[in-house]
């Protein structure tokens, strides 16, 4: 008989593998800068960090393979909170947060900070209104739940093809940020990158599910933090004095002012910056780093806010991830504490791009009397710069640097002329977050797909077979985004954006409506999240050509507008129908209470004894 | 009897979700309205410094993240308090 989950007890070892697995990552990166000055080529120090800890990753997700259901959808609902959290916080900011929005602040400066107060206000959102109660529920797919929830096989159908929108978009996202990474510092051609990074992500998915996910997603965020962290900690001791950038950055904002001004920056007009958000390819600064409010106003800045976090708190790559711990509170104080990681990660990402500005600026100041910074050529092969002399005087002046968006985060060791080992660190960094975020979108599709459309419309499946369906699900997955890569052009912070805007408009208000209002049907919940996908899918498809959803204000804007109609639609359809069944009603009570075992596994031990019970 | 013992475990019941309730509207009203209050006095409050930064600037690239991370564990705390008392509730009912 199975144990019920909350007398599993979680390895006691956790704590130990993880230091090992953190203080040989640390190792590894002393090894690489002492090998590189004694002469190692930074072709042989990039693919060292980035090729092993793919291979670590790897084998964690073989050692925690499975064949168990219940360890392929929850994990075994033994995760300890924390480590639940380094992964909620992981798939939050992603590659997608880690190199776009640290490229937004770098253009936008102070504008960009509504993105990241949306993810932060979104793990509050969903701590509060959502969280507990899916724990409490058990459900092993977010649309499983609402099937449960309302006993609709039409509701459960519904939720998982409406979320194949936000969640292929930010796969897609995080893939093209991955292979981008690895393109430059394997390195591979694009399409190869494309497809070792998904071949990676599926492979991880398949062998193990969410437990694989789970703890190669744990160690993941290891590298991503331990990157990260050293390198900004040394550019800060550069420039400051102080090992605390999130502290001393302040300091530097008068010489930024003055590099800025030198390079010719003035305060920018509204409507001057006309995207709102930065694109991928390469393009010129314009606005001053603390410049209030130049590319996007106040409404917009709100707006841009509310549509992240409410996308943030129904993101159903976050939300699938609820039934893995060992209770409801312990799933209440995960997400508190993923919320905490996710703060940190905002508190820090401004530092980088001011420090990256301050260094940029500076330089391209003194090439009137010093020449062209070394850093020009390299970047020019990555990619990540593109120097054009427009005004023909033999030199580049700063207005003639174009600067790609999502390279700013990898550009700044360089920037700071710092050992190329800390470039390659904060690359496989970046790698690591994007694969984990990549590696929960492919399942929580896949997984769904399999389970809530392919198998609620054939005969009852025994186990092994519910598995391979899910295997093939998350392998076809996982072939579409390599083709998708290979033939469309893709923004990972257009998708982002698009990808909460999606998950807000659509399943924010089923998902409150559902956990908070009794009296919600099955109709409800089906008229709830038709009208908010509809909505929005008409504003971004057939928007730009009346003007309407050009921008990420734009589409923030319509995602808000459809939210609220479909919780109207919600509301509506609920009264005007038949009210609840007294089966629904008491599942909803069961759902609100606050201890016990999952409502799914109760009833699977319930099925357990009566099969058992026919059999004697 | 049985009738009884029913209605008070829907007091139990009741008093728990409305305390829940007031405790969900309480946090995300005070998160919302931080961020729109700050939002609207940004430009203003960057003529104030603090910790070398535009007090604006501070606020919405780290005060508001910290106050946000301090309400949730507040919440997380207050809500296991809440849970708690139901717990022990039913089990004297």
């Amino acid at each position: 008989m199975i144990a019920p989950s909350r007398q599993r007890t979680p390895n006691p070892h956790l704590g130990a593998y993880y230091g090992i697995v953190a203080s040989a990552f640390v190792s590894l990166v002393i090894l690489l800068a002492m090998a590189e000055q004694l002469g190692w080529s930074q072709g042989a120090i990039a693919r060292s960090l980035t090729l092993l800890p793919l291979a670590a990753y790897l084998g964690i997700a073989g050692a925690s393979r499975t064949l168990d259901a219940e360890d392929f959808f929850v994990s075994g609902r033994r995760v300890p909170q924390v480590y639940n959290a380094l992964v909620l916080a992981a798939i939050a900011v992603g590659g997608t947060g880690f190199f776009a929005y640290t490229g937004a602040i770098f253009f936008l400066g102070f504008d960009a900070l509504a993105i990241g107060l949306g993810w932060a206000c979104g793990f509050v959102l969903a701590a509060v209104l959502f969280v507990p109660y899916l724990r409490r529920a058990g459900s092993y797919t977010f649309p499983a739940f609402l099937g449960q929830r309302f006993r609709s096989r039409e509701a459960r159908i519904a939720a998982s093809i409406f979320q194949v929108a936000p969640t292929a978009l930010l796969l897609a996202a995080e893939i093209k940020i991955a292979a981008v990474v690895a393109a430059i510092f394997l390195p591979l051609p694009f399409g190869v990158a494309v497809l070792l990074a998904t071949l990676l992500v599926a492979a991880i998915g398949i062998l193990g599910g969410m437990r694989s996910l789970t703890w190669s997603g744990s160690a993941q965020f290891i590298v991503g933090a331990v990157g990260l962290a050293a390198t900004l900690i040394v550019v800060s001791v550069l420039l400051t004095n102080l090992p605390a950038p999130q502290l001393t950055y302040g300091e530097m904002f008068g010489a930024l002012q003055s590099a800025e001004t030198a390079a010719g920056l003035s305060p920018v007009a509204p409507g001057v910056v006309t995207s709102a958000l930065p694109h991928a390819a390469p393009m010129q600064v314009v606005k001053p780093f603390l410049q209030a409010f130049g590319a996007i106003n106040e409404a917009g800045f709100f707006v841009l806010f509310l549509c992240l976090a409410l996308g943030t708190a129904a993101l159903p790559s976050l939300i699938t991830r609820s039934g893995v711990t060992r209770s409801v509170a312990d799933q209440r104080r995960s997400t508190a504490w993923a919320l905490l990681l996710v703060a940190l990660f905002v508190i820090t990402a401004p530092a980088l791009a001011a420090f990256a500005k301050l260094l940029m600026f500076r330089d391209m100041a003194l090439i009137p009397t010093q020449g062209l910074p070394a850093w020009l050529s390299t970047f020019s092969q990555w990619h990540l710069v593109q120097a054009n002399d427009i005004n023909g005087d033999g030199t580049i002046g700063p207005g003639e640097l174009l600067v790609a968006r999502n390279g700013v985060a990898l550009a700044l060791p360089v920037l700071a002329d710092l050992p190329y080992v800390l470039t390659a660190l904060m690359a496989t960094a970046g790698l690591g977050i994007a694969l984990a975020a990549a590696g929960s979108h492919l399942f929580t599709l896949g997984a769904s797909l399999a389970d809530d459309i392919y198998i609620p419309l054939g005969r009852r499946p025994i186990e092994l077979p519910r598995l391979v369906t899910a295997w093939a699900a998350i392998g076809a997955c996982a072939l579409l985004t390599v083709v998708f890569l290979l033939i469309a052009k893709v923004d990972a912070l257009h998708n982002a954006v698009t990808a909460f805007a999606f998950a807000a408009a659509t399943f924010f208000p089923v998902l409150l409506l559902s956990i908070w209002w009794p009296r919600c049907t099955a109709w409800g919940a089906l008229a709830s999240m038709g009208t908010g996908f509809s909505i929005l899918f008409l504003a971004v498809t057939f928007g730009g050509v009346i003007g309407v959803a050009e921008t990420a204000v734009g589409i923030a804007v319509a995602s808000l507008i459809a939210a609220v109609l479909a919780a109207g639609a919600g509301v509506g359809a609920s009264l005007y129908g038949p009210a609840p069944a007294s089966f629904d009603t008491a599942y909803y009570e069961e759902m609100r209470k606050p201890e016990g075992e999952a409502i799914v596994d109760l009833a699977q031990a319930r099925a357990a004894t009566a099969a058992r019970a026919t059999e004697e | 009897m049985t009738a009884e013992l029913t209605e008070t475990e829907q007091a139990v019941r009741d008093r728990h979700q409305l305390r829940t309730l007031a405790v969900a509207i309480t946090t995300i009203s005070a998160v919302l309205c931080g961020v729109g209050v700050i939002v609207i006095y940004a430009v203003s409050l960057n003529r104030l410094w603090f910790l070398h930064f535009p007090l604006g600037f501070y606020l919405l690239a780290q005060g508001l993240l910290i106050f946000i991370v301090v309400v949730a564990f507040w919440y997380v705390r207050v809500q296991e308090r809440i849970d708690h008392t139901r717990s022990v509730n039913e089990e004297i009912v």
